[in-house]
């Protein structure tokens, strides 16, 4: 099986802070590969680099084989990212951001109509976004993600904000892309999200990984009952 | 093509909020409002209602009847034993001013001395419109005084032009100016070239001030409703998210400028009568030819171009929409600086290390412009345009530089980063 992502040694700065400290993986095409880890362990700052939108201070991230430092512009093509704290231009409809979007690819129409079934906002597409319920704004901002059908999806806690039924919802939706061909690689503070979703895990403390494998894999050797009582042994 | 169309749409339905309307509806009714005020203020200066106690039973009253009819004003003769008694006819009969012509006037007039009018003005309020009217009567009492000297110089003199002794000396007046020598006062030369070229700078900085607002309140809002990342992670090249914003602000920030400029334009109106010299700058060889007009056009088009590139850069390091508006008084500053050294010096004639300092400012290349184009004086114009253009690919480069490195999304980890880590 190819390799969706490919990181190496990878290093990340901000000023004299050391972000990022020699983190290596690989995520398999068609899997859903999770990164579990406390606040500031370096989980966004590796989405991001992934997404192209910060820079490597050392180290190297191929996504499909393809150079995120070199090939910006065509990886951008090949993916779909979904940060923690995103939000919509809130002067647009829903459906109205959706389009937008959708201008950006080809055979956007089937896009948007895409788009609208998985945001499931009924009329309230249409109602601008500044009107929406923080759920709501998360709902169309998953569907904006995964309405473009990326090879690989990016999703920075995908379910935040959104309530158990919601949750649900948007974790089947993940899995059905899957299914179609999609990879994902996302990071959740969820442990019965990560559980559920993910076929490998990686547990990032201090901006390194401390632990990866399957969720099975590492209950068994942290004689674990979830994957939470894994993540704090781990983080220990 | 396809995704800067898309984008200059949402730059468009995001800038133009209901907010952004309301106020510029609000700015049309405001000035629309003072104007009609000011309109209405000096039609009443002109509706001067006189009242004339003539105490003297003087023959010159009819000279001063003939002279104060040709000005169109209402005139009533009142019949009182008293000021006081003629103040409260000449109140009752709503004039605005009482003209007393004292006992003895036509006696002092024919014996050549001195004479006195009295004049009262009768103010309701402490408006400019109370003070019209006496400028008026100045003006009458003026006419007045050369009329009877004319008559008396005619009687003196039968065969001399009254005016030649009123007025012995004449003087031909002459302006050189950029090896050109102009026949005219150089009061006149100014107030013509000042008349065709004040209004460009005045609609380039409210062009750049509301362009440049525009431009940095969408980065700042990209960056307060968290679209940034989303934005820049898309499949879309960084000059066209760049080039992108530049042409939906400058589309908001022209249509602001429009309604403003119109408002102002109607509010001034009545401020701004035609200005009362009877040469043209196309009578002294310097009117704009089309090849001006052209230069001018693109030497704005680059200026405007110039303050949104500077904008984006700018607009890189606001935090939100409150701090983006903030940031981009610096530019506006660069912009005021030429044109208010523009409205009271030449630039031409500026101290060196001021002149450099201006001529840095990009905006006042079109401010220099403006006039050099009038003295066909094209160089100094080519060398401006080709000093914005070459300021545009240096900004433009970094903007599109930096949307390609972490600064685009650093300046918020910078405070971000104390609070969570990474």
């Amino acid at each position: 099986m190819e390799n969706a992502i490919e990181v190496k040694d990878l290093e990340k700065y901000y000023g004299t802070l050391k972000a990022i400290n020699g983190v290596s993986f690989n995520v398999n095409e068609g899997e859903i590969f999770g990164l579990i880890g406390p606040n500031g362990a370096g989980k966004t700052t590796i989405l991001r680099i992934i997404s192209t939108l910060l820079q490597i201070t050392s180290g190297s991230i191929k996504v499909f084989k393809h150079d995120v430092t070199k090939e910006a512009p065509y990886i951008r093509k090949l993916i779909s990212y979904l940060p923690e704290e995103a939000g919509a231009y809130k002067n647009l409809s829903g459906k109205g951001y959706l389009e937008f979007i959708a201008g950006f690819y080809s055979d956007n129409e089937e896009m948007v109509n895409k788009g609208v079934e998985i945001a499931q906002l009924g009329e309230r597409i249409t109602d601008k976004v500044s009107s929406y319920s923080k759920g709501m704004t998360r709902r169309l901002l998953v569907a904006r993600a995964l309405m473009v059908a990326p090879r690989l999806a990016i999703l920075d806690e995908p379910t935040v904000g959104l309530d158990v039924i919601n949750s649900q919802e948007i974790r089947r939706i993940i899995k059905d892309f899957v299914k179609k061909g999609t990879t994902v690689l996302l990071s959740s503070h969820n442990m019965l999200e990560v559980e559920f979703l993910c076929d490998r895990i990686a547990l990032l403390n201090e901006g390194v990984i401390i632990e990866r494998g399957t969720p099975q894999e590492l209950k068994e050797k942290y004689k674990a009952k979830n994957v939470e009582e894994v993540f704090i042994e781990a983080v220990k | 093509m396809r995704h800067f169309y898309n984008l200059v749409k949402k730059e468009v339905k995001e800038l133009l909020t209901r907010e952004v309307i309301v106020s510029m509806v609000f700015m049309l009714v405001f000035f629309v409002f003072m104007g009609r005020i000011i309109k209405g203020a000096e039609e009443e200066a002109k509706e001067i209602n006189i009242s004339i106690l003539d105490l003297d039973r003087t023959p010159y009253l009819q000279n001063i009847l003939n002279i104060v009819s040709k000005q169109g004003i209402e005139i009533n003769s009142i019949e009182a034993e008293d000021i006081e008694n003629a103040i409260k006819e000449a109140k009752e009969k709503n004039a605005t001013v009482l003209l007393v012509i004292p006992p003895g006037f036509g006696v002092k007039i024919q014996e050549m001395e001195k004479a006195e009018l009295e004049m009262y003005s009768i103010m309701k309020g402490l408006s400019i419109k109370e003070t019209i009217s006496s400028e008026i009567i100045k003006s009458i009492i003026g006419a007045l005084n050369k009329s009877i000297a004319t008559s008396f110089i005619q009687k003196a003199v039968p065969d001399k032009d009254p005016e030649d002794i009123l007025s012995p000396i004449h003087t031909k007046d002459f302006v050189v100016i950029k090896e050109r020598t102009i026949p005219g006062t150089p009061g006149v030369l100014f107030a013509l070239i000042t008349s065709q070229s004040i209004m460009i700078p005045l609609i380039l900085v409210m062009v750049i001030m509301y362009t440049g607002m525009m431009v940095m309140t969408s980065m700042g809002s990209e960056k307060e409703s968290k679209t940034l990342e989303t934005l820049l992670s898309l499949p879309i090249g960084r000059g066209h998210i760049i080039a992108g914003k530049m042409a939906g602000s400058a589309i908001i920030g022209f249509m602001m400028t429009i309604v403003y400029m119109g408002g102002v334009r109607y509010y001034m109106s009545p401020m701004m009568g035609a200005p009362e010299i009877s040469i043209h700058l196309k009578d002294l060889g310097l009117s704009m030819t089309s090849l001006g007009y052209l230069l001018l056009g693109t030497s704005l088009f680059l200026a405007i171009l110039a303050a949104l590139s500077g904008c984006i850069i700018l607009g890189v390091f606001a935090q939100d929409t409150k701090s983006a508006q903030t940031m981009s008084y610096p530019i506006m500053l660069l912009a005021f600086i030429p044109f208010f050294l523009s409205m009271f010096k030449d630039i031409e004639t500026l101290p060196l290390s001021l002149k450099i300092i201006v001529y840095a400012i990009p905006f006042s290349h079109p401010m220099i412009a403006s006039k050099s184009l009038i003295f066909h004086d094209y160089s100094t114009v080519l060398w401006g345009i080709g000093y914005m253009a070459i300021f545009i690919a240096i900004t433009m480069w970094i903007g599109v530089r930096i949307f390609n490195t972490d600064k685009v999304l650093t300046a918020r980890f910078a405070i971000r980063r104390k609070k969570i880590g990474r």
